[in-house]
């Protein structure tokens, strides 16, 4: 399915910027954003949990 | 009666995971994907979504693109929990967020304290375990307004089990017009795991119901139990076997009303530039795989997989002693210091000489019942 530019840009950063799992609805500055990834990439290595989508085998 | 062929829609399973998006989106960005599954429960951990991956569900929604897959709603507790309440409030939630195609669950019941919190297991396949299947998938039904279907199982303890699954379901998703989503890796475990062919397990699927299919990879377990045997897992952190792209080719052709066929992996699978890779061209195997079948198929009878208005009972079905059973296995499971001692604690249990029927259960199985089981419990703990 065709998407837009605009959707697919907004994804591109979202995934750089958001990381794996910050969902704040707010728009943050991009240097605390950053931060706020990094941290939970670390917390994500820490303890990875194998749930999501259901790797339940 | 409406005559209709299909179209079948490649498709991915996309959540909110920086491992799979990234994956994912040299596929979006080529206009390769034609739907999205995405697990709606699976958002336990997140206060919000984020605008961007909303805006990127509302797409897919809004061309009838986007399918819900849940996790954890624990079909067969033999409780009705404040859970599954929950899950459901959720569920029609979502469904005023966005526009599903329809809504699909697992077969099973989650162990644990709540629903993030254990391991999903099977179930003896009786009236009682029917009764309360139908009268759960009612309300679901209900909740989402569209149609409704189940996975295939991975996991089984008998070859018993494995060959009355697919009537089970057929009975179960009869009272909602429900689907099967036919995954082809759990399908390729039962067949590897019970020695069985192909040929001879698939038609005791109600193919007729198949309208999703899902490919994945796994991994393979070293039984202690029966030295030399393998195991074969639904882990989900690997690349598509070539064995279950056969099963591809083979199985579309048999599924008169499919109209997705999705790629599996979890993002724990997908945290390199090589492993993306391969994500990218087992998708492209896959949609290539589609195209080539799909134009086989002929014209048939369409099935929305509607049903009329469903009576949900003012109770909600439950059975007691099957809770208990349901809270002892876990127990033994999770506990148990190695497979005999499972064993031995089954057959002394309310399970033992009960439909359950724990004395045929395959030594090597209840091993892997006890990893599965025994995995959850501690990422619950570390989560």
């Amino acid at each position: 399915m065709k998407l837009s530019k605009s959707l697919l840009s907004a994804v591109m950063i979202g995934i750089a910027v958001h990381g794996a799992t910050s969902c704040k609805k707010e728009k943050t500055d991009p240097d605390k954003a950053k931060q706020e990834a990094e941290k939970k990439s670390k917390e994500k290595t820490s303890t990875p949990y194998p749930c999501p989508a259901c790797g339940m085998g | 009666m409406e005559w209709v062929k299909t179209g079948i829609l490649s498709s991915v399973a996309c959540n909110l995971d920086v491992d799979m998006l990234t994956a994912c989106l040299p596929l979006l960005e080529e206009s390769k994907i034609d739907a999205l599954e995405w697990s709606f429960d699976a958002l336990y951990r997140e206060k919000e979504i984020p605008d961007w991956f909303r805006d990127l569900l509302t797409a897919f929604g809004n061309e009838h693109r986007l399918i819900g897959h849940g996790i954890f709603f624990s079909l067969f507790s033999g409780r009705w929990l404040a859970g599954q309440e929950e899950w459901l409030q959720q569920l029609r939630q979502m469904c005023r967020d966005f526009r599903f195609d329809h809504i699909t669950e697992h077969f099973g019941f989650m162990t644990g304290k709540d629903f993030h919190h254990g391991a999903p297991l099977g179930i003896p396949y009786t009236s009682t375990t029917l009764r309360i299947g139908r009268d759960r998938l009612k309300r679901i039904y209900d909740a989402c307004a569209c149609p409704v279907g189940l996975e295939n199982l991975a996991f089984s303890t008998s070859v018993e089990e494995v060959k009355k699954h697919g009537v089970f379901l057929d009975q179960l998703l009869e009272p909602v017009n429900g689907f099967i989503i036919l995954d082809l890796h759990n399908l390729y475990c039962q067949l590897h795991n019970f020695g069985i062919a192909f040929e001879d397990l698939i038609d005791l699927y109600p193919l007729h119901r198949v309208r999703e299919i899902h490919i994945s990879g796994g991994s393979w377990d070293e039984s202690q139990a029966d030295p030399g045997r393998t195991v074969r897992r639904d882990t989900h952190d690997n690349s598509v076997p070539q064995e279950v792209f056969r099963l591809l080719e083979n199985a579309i052709g048999r599924c008169p009303h499919l109209r997705y066929v999705v790629l599996e992996q979890l993002g724990v699978g997908l945290q390199t530039a090589a492993a993306r890779k391969t994500f990218y061209n087992d998708f492209l195997t896959m949609q290539s795989i589609v195209r080539e079948k799909g134009e086989m198929l002929v014209p048939g009878p369409a099935n929305t997989f509607l049903s009329g208005p469903v009576q949900l009972s003012g109770e909600k079905a439950e059975d007691e002693t099957l809770y208990r059973q349901q809270l002892e296995l876990s127990g033994i499971l999770e506990t148990a210091a190695s497979y005999e001692e499972a064993i031995h604690r089954l057959h002394n249990s309310s399970l033992a000489r009960s439909d359950w029927k724990v004395e045929t259960w395959e030594p090597y199985m209840v091993e892997v019942a006890m990893k599965i089981a025994q995995k959850w419990k501690v990422n619950s703990v570390n989560s």
